[in-house]
């Protein structure tokens, strides 16, 4: 399953980037959400899948997935929610402010 | 003792909740925030002294024995960092408010400051991989706070590809660390180096080291990953371009700096060759960018790039010598970073324009400005006395005793360029026909005000460099002590 | 000694009080002072059984960079002419130039560049000896600048720097080379090491890149384009700096280097046939010079190919030739760039076509500029010091060892014929230059200026240095004994003592030295009919035209490439960064075989996963095709909560949990920020540019998947994570393992995360908050 979980992550950073490589900003925008959740996959793929309880102590228990991993996703879904909520912003203002949400548009060689 | 090395993270932390309450009211905030400043800087300093007397201060978090909690790991190179670190801020901080509109002062600046402070700092020290990532996106997240203030049209625009680069970068990041984790089972650098020697850095591991090179090099703006770079240091504020040129591409050398002499040496024909190359590439690219542009701005933006280029290529030479010269070289870069992005904030004030071409005769309306100009060119350059040579002559030591010539010449047809480029200011902007009154005569004034925190980093390079006896025997030690991954190991990992 | 190289230095500091208390007293007074105390400290070394004299003094000893000071026969000197020359020209300069001018500056560059190249000529460590050569390259850059108001001055600084710093650079990639493989910075114990040196496989590229720091500072064809470009330098740094000097760093570094380098083959027909050919070239191009200066520039740079030349030949006869000559030129050369400093000053004009009979006027400015171009010329005459000069340059180039074969001796026996060509055109352009200014028809009346004598004080320095001419040329081992053989000596690492006389008898030197001035004369007399050569020789091959086309290509280019691909697009910056990232990424792991699959440790696969899978695939995709932009937000938001649904079927309770929250949260603001967008539009992507991103996210996501396949299958160690299961509650007191690692374990991590927060909640408050008023601009 860690193959089939490898893969999928894979496509999510695959379509991810190719979100990303795309002209209008909202493409580009879930194309880094989709990154961020393959990013996520592959952390937890990388702690074993599935060998043992979720990890909350329970009495009889000796096997219990690996926490760390999943630890760290917490910290980096939080870190990932306050960036994209910030792009989302930025990307907002920005587009109003040029008045084109084309980031081919967005080039730029005026730096006032 | 050892806790005063997290209060060299939670101070400027501290500080930036405080600035953040304070945000309205700035005739509180702007001394408080220099008072604050300052404290850390002692703070830093005082740490350094601990340090070099007592060796190496590791910090276990919650008392957790290492390789299970969060380490930070204050040994001579990261406190020396976060001493550049803060003492930079502090010339930043007395500059801005004659550099900062009233608004963007109130909305979070010093904030964000100090928060980009304890990023930074927190990078430098930390012992732990996944920690490192956390810290890295504090610094971003600050950036992003600073990149945006302001609010103008390209600075918004530029903002946006700033944060999407570096957002793709930091998701690389912590894949990477995953990976990472996945083979040598933890995320603690002194066990994972540990066990990656163990290993002999086997199958997967070099690709997973080339993965975490090219994650810090997007940062730390290394050839072909810097396209990101120069724009968005042009738009802000200046003494945000002096923040992010000083401190922002540099802990991106630290880490690849870190990560490739403890972690990743057990490949060195590959890895540390590829270094070499992109280096020297970095270097002629970086500085050919910088020759292309008339925007003052710009060009010292552009010269960040082959400084880097001089880093790595340290990293890539990898003896005591060149890594001696790649610290004495990244303690430099900061300085004169952060002086020059100040200074050409004040070149652009007093001229009115940030173009080259529209500039002639400055000198004679500011002839202590234009002498920092040149001086500042000369450090940049790599001209002796001044500091940037001490790191410069290390590294074409070390390159050349072991026969990396490529190298060695492209950093000096680089340094030769990198003087063009920034001499064209002097002679373009600063000499020329005398005029009546300086373009702006009512900006004299603050304009003198501003140099004085320039002048005062200019002077820390003129000592670093006349004085290099005094400072270059600890980076010396640096040197011998980054070749020996095990000093580290057995300072963090206590068996 | 260290007192005497700093003393520069410290007036120097001083220099901007000084001018500002005594207001009335002109700087240059306080300024002659110091080169004349130098020159008296130095001048008692001279002496019969001089030693050499060492002094070590601490400074950066770790970086093995101490003031060593060395003070031998050549760097006497050196010195000695660095301070005589000097206390004449400071002298000279309170004449030339006026109070208005910005006095202050100007001395203050000037005991900069003394004090540098007092340093340059004393200094045994390299990397000291490297750090005063760049002072004297921008001390020079700075007094070309002095009148920066005007575009040649800034032109000529430039240029001034860009090529001698070049070669400073290189000088600093040989020095250190020659550190690198002696141990040692010292030059005097680089050279007791001279064999490790000279067959170390990168000698030849050593010896090139000094040599290259040589010629570029004593303006060797093709680096002499720089020193004409510094003649708008006032005219006493030009007799300073741009003749009798800093110009004659380099000649000082070859004659440094000499016992050392001369050893290879490389450095005869290097050295030599540069020498020669600058030689010819310079007074070739002298000849065509309208300024004053110009000719005397390109004096300079021929002089100093002769100089080189002789160095090249390196036989004890050409050395002593050569130091006896550094010294005569200084003599003459310097007394003619105050000739032509007091003909701009009295009539306004350094232009020759507009000179002419100004005999009458200056009459004693003209005997010295007579006397000081006869002996430029070599006229055989017995008080002239440049003819004795000129007779041992001859005299050492017909001796040349014509026993070897190849290259050398091809070279050897072409030499004495260039070198009558060149001293020909050396013999036409000091008559040019003197009777041009000073005989024949005058428009006087044309002159800016009515002509008249020069003040006393403004003579003096000229006056002294041509007595020298005279004095040398009468009585030459006044000089010779006590002098010029310790400079020859020291040159050549051994004694070299040799007899200075007027009359030879009649043997090739002497018939080279008539054939001169026999052609000089018949050629300076017929110039206007062979003038037009010179549309032809430079003309076709102006290497000005090439610097000022490689500066402006340089600019041009690194525009026309840096434009090329910093565009601004984030599109192609991405696919550049991500094509870097694969094309080595992918070539590492196959490099060192690090793609692997072990099947053995898999959990096994499940329906309801892969089904879940398969959704997110499709969502995956389906943000890519989806028309309408609330169709892709949701679409996307699908692929969140199947991953909160992964994270369930994976026992990840919590993250399932944050995962929902956030993603619900995500999508909301998604819809909230682009309601207000652009709808999506057809994208009208190039064919090229989407098969690029095809090519490219697929090639990435490959990546991913294969490192993250390897990674997994290659499992070393035990994850650290059992110390969390077993401690959990004893030390976090939790029975959520994840909770308490996030709030116990790794709590630093959560601390900053929320930091995190807190930041970009202050960010995208002053997003949509700060509003700036228009801004001036």
């Amino acid at each position: 399953m860690e193959i089939v979980m490898s893969i999928l992550a894979g496509i999510l950073f695959m379509t991810g980037v190719y979100n990303l490589l795309q002209k209008q900003l909202l493409r580009i925008v879930i194309g880094t959400a989709l990154i961020s959740h393959g990013a996520h996959l592959f952390i937890l793929t990388m702690g074993e899948l599935k060998r043992g309880a979720p990890p909350i102590l329970t009495d009889g228990i000796e096997q219990y997935t690996d926490p760390l991993p999943q630890a760290l996703i917490l910290t980096s879904i939080v870190i990932s929610f306050g960036v994209t909520s910030l792009l989302l912003v930025l990307a907002y203002r920005a587009s109003k402010l040029n008045g084109t949400d084309n980031m081919e548009q967005l080039r730029g060689n005026d730096y006032e | 003792m050892s806790n005063l090395l997290a209060l060299t993270i939670i101070w400027p932390l501290i500080a930036g909740i405080i600035a953040a309450f304070l945000n309205n009211k700035k005739r509180v905030v702007r001394p408080l925030a220099q008072l604050f400043a300052v404290i850390s800087s002692a703070l830093a300093i005082l740490v350094l002294y601990l340090v070099s007397a007592n060796g190496t201060i590791v910090l276990e978090t919650g008392s957790y024995e290492a390789p299970f909690g969060i380490v930070l790991v204050g040994d001579l190179l990261s406190v020396t960092l976060v001493v550049t670190t803060n003492i930079i801020a502090t010339a930043c901080v007395f500059y801005a408010p004659k550099s900062l509109t009233e608004k963007q002062e109130s909305f979070f600046f010093y904030s964000f400051f100090f928060m980009l402070i304890t990023g930074v700092s927190g990078a430098f020290l930390t012992g732990d991989i996944f920690n490192l990532f956390v810290f890295f996106e504090v610094l971003l997240m600050a950036s992003y706070g600073l990149i945006v203030l302001g609010n103008g049209k390209a600075q918004l625009r530029e903002s946006l590809k700033y944060v999407l680069i570096n957002l793709f970068s930091s998701m690389l990041f912590v894949t990477t660390v995953a990976f990472l984790y996945s083979v040598v089972g933890s995320v603690n650098m002194a066990q994972v180096a540990q066990r990656v020697q163990e290993v002999e850095q086997q199958g997967v591991l070099t690709t997973i080291a080339i993965l975490f090179f090219f994650v810090f090099a997007t940062k730390a703006a290394v050839f072909p990953l810097y396209y990101w770079l120069p724009r968005p240091y042009v738009v802000p504020n200046p003494v945000v371009s002096a923040l992010f040129g000083a401190l922002l591409t540099k802990v991106g050398i630290y880490s690849i700096l870190r990560i490739f002499t403890l972690i990743f040496v057990g490949e060195l024909d590959l890895t540390h060759t590829i270094f070499i190359y992109l280096a020297a590439f970095t270097m002629i690219f970086g500085v050919i960018g910088a020759l292309s542009t008339h925007n003052v701005k710009l060009i010292v933006a552009y010269n960040i790039i082959p400084a880097v280029g001089f880093m790595l290529m340290g990293i890539g030479i990898f003896s005591e010598v060149s890594i001696s010269g790649t610290i004495y070289y990244l303690i430099n870069d900061m300085i004169i970073k952060a002086a020059l992005f100040l200074l050409v904030g004040v070149i652009a004030y007093v001229a009115g324009t940030s173009d080259l071409r529209k500039m002639s005769g400055l000198i004679h309306h500011y002839p202590a400005l234009g002498w920092l100009m040149f001086i500042s060119t000369l450090v940049l350059a790599g001209i002796p006395p001044f500091s940037g040579f001490v790191g410069k002559l290390l590294l074409i030591q070390g390159g050349l005793a072991n026969e990396e010539i490529m190298v060695v010449i492209a950093s000096l047809v680089s340094s030769l360029l990198i003087l063009f480029s920034m001499i064209r200011i002097f002679v373009r902007g600063f000499w020329g026909e005398k005029t009546k009154s300086p373009p702006h005569p009512e900006r004299s004034k603050s304009a003198g005000r501003m140099i004085w925190p320039i002048a005062f980093l200019l002077s820390l390079t003129v000592l670093l460099g006349v004085g290099a006896e005094w400072f270059y025997p600890p980076v010396e030690w640096m040197g011998e002590y980054l070749m020996d991954p095990q000093m580290y190991i057995d300072s963090v990992i206590k068996e | 000694m260290l007192l005497a190289v700093l003393l520069p230095f410290i007036i120097a500091i001083f220099i901007p009080l000084l001018s500002r208390w005594k207001h009335n007293l002109h700087t240059g007074f306080f300024v002659t002072a110091v080169p004349v105390v130098i020159f008296i400290y130095f001048i008692r070394f001279i002496g019969q059984g001089f030693e050499p004299v060492e002094r070590e003094y601490s400074w950066i000893p770790s970086l093995d960079m101490n003031i060593l000071l060395y003070l031998d026969g050549l760097s006497l000197l050196f010195v000695l002419l660095i301070s005589g020359i000097g206390s004449l020209v400071a002298f000279y300069s309170i004449y030339y130039l006026h109070k208005s001018e910005q006095l202050g500056h100007f001395y203050v560059y000037f005991l900069l560049f003394m004090g540098s190249m007092l340093g340059v000529v004393l200094s045994d460590n390299v990397f000291v000896l490297y750090t005063f050569w760049e002072f004297t390259s921008l001390s020079s850059f700075l007094l070309i600048g002095f009148w920066n108001h005007r575009e040649g001055s800034r032109y000529g600084a430039l240029k001034s720097m860009l090529i001698t710093v070049f070669g400073g650079l290189s000088l600093l990639g040989g020095l250190v080379y020659l550190s690198v493989i002696t141990g040692t910075s010292s030059i005097q114990e680089i050279m007791s090491q001279r064999e490790l040196v000279l067959n170390h496989e990168f000698f030849p590229l050593i010896l090139g890149l000094i040599l290259l720091g040589a010629f570029t500072k004593s303006a060797q064809f093709p680096f002499h384009i720089w020193l004409p470009d510094a003649m708008e330098a006032p005219t006493p740094v030009s007799a300073y700096l741009h003749s009798a000097t800093m110009v004659k760093a380099g000649i000082f570094l070859v004659a440094r280097f000499f016992p050392m380098l001369s050893v290879s083959e490389w450095f005869f027909i290097i050295v030599s046939t540069v020498g020669i050919f600058t030689l010819c070239w310079g007074s070739y191009m002298a000849v065509r010079q309208t300024d004053l200066k110009a000719i005397l520039a390109f004096s300079t740079i021929s002089q100093l190919g002769m100089i080189m030349a002789m160095l090249g030949f390196g036989t004890e006869l050409a050395i002593f030739a050569a130091a006896f000559h550094i010294l005569n030129h200084a003599t003459f050369k310097g007394s003619l760039f105050m000739v032509a400093g007091i003909v701009d000053h009295e009539t306004g004009s350094r232009d020759i076509r507009r000179l002419g009979g100004l005999m009458t006027f200056l009459p004693i400015t003209a005997t010295l500029a007579l006397v000081a171009s006869f002996s430029m010329a070599g006229v055989p005459l017995p008080f002239l010091n440049g003819f004795y000069s000129k007779e041992l340059f001859f005299q050492s180039v017909y001796e040349l060892d014509l026993s070897v074969t190849g290259i050398i001796a091809f070279l050897q026996s072409i030499f004495p014929y260039l070198a009558v060509f060149g001293s020909i055109f050396t013999f036409v352009y000091s008559m040019y230059f003197f009777f041009g200014t000073f005989r024949g028809q005058g428009r006087i009346e044309k002159l800016p200026k009515k002509p008249h004598e020069a003040p006393i004080g403004m003579l003096v320095s000229p006056l002294l240095l041509v007595v020298g001419v005279i004095v040398i040329g009468l009585i030459p081992d006044l000089i010779n004994k006590p002098f010029v053989e310790h400079a020859a000596s020291a040159i050549g690492g051994a004694d070299i003592s040799k007899d200075i006389y007027f009359w030879h008898g009649i043997k090739p030197p002497f018939i080279m030295s008539i054939t001169v001035v026999v052609f000089g004369t018949i050629l300076f007399l017929v110039r206007p009919k062979w003038a037009s050569v010179y549309k032809i020789v430079p003309g076709i091959l102006s290497l000005n035209k090439f610097y000022d086309g490689l500066v402006a290509r340089t600019e041009r280019y690194s525009t026309v490439i840096t434009d090329g691909y910093m565009n601004g697009s984030l599109g192609r910056y991405m696919r550049l960064i991500l094509v870097a990232i694969m094309l080595v990424t992918f070539s590492v792991m196959i490099y060192t075989g690090g793609f692997t699959v072990d099947t053995g440790n898999l959990s096994d696969i499940r329906v309801h996963e892969l089904l879940i899978a398969l959704v997110m695939v499709i969502a995956a995709f389906g943000t890519i095709v989806a028309k309408n932009r609330i169709a892709a937000i949701l679409i996307l938001g699908v692929v969140g909560y199947g991953l909160a649904m992964l994270f369930v079927v994976y026992r990840a309770p919590d993250l399932a949990l944050t995962q929902l929250i956030i993603e619900t949260v995500t999508v909301g603001l998604f819809l909230l920020v682009f309601y207000h967008l652009p709808k999506l539009k057809k994208t009208s992507e190039s064919p090229f540019t989407k098969t690029m991103n095809v090519i490219i996210s697929a090639g990435f996501g490959l990546l991913m998947t294969m490192v993250a396949i390897s990674a997994h299958s290659s499992k070393l160690f035990d994850s650290m994570s059992s110390y969390f299961v077993d401690n959990s509650y004893e030390l976090g007191g939790g029975d959520n393992i994840v909770n308490v690692i996030l709030v116990d374990f790794r709590g630093l991590d959560t601390l900053f995360e929320i930091a995190v927060l807190g930041i970009a909640a202050m960010a995208v408050f002053s997003l949509i908050r700060l509003r700036e008023k228009k801004k001036e601009e």
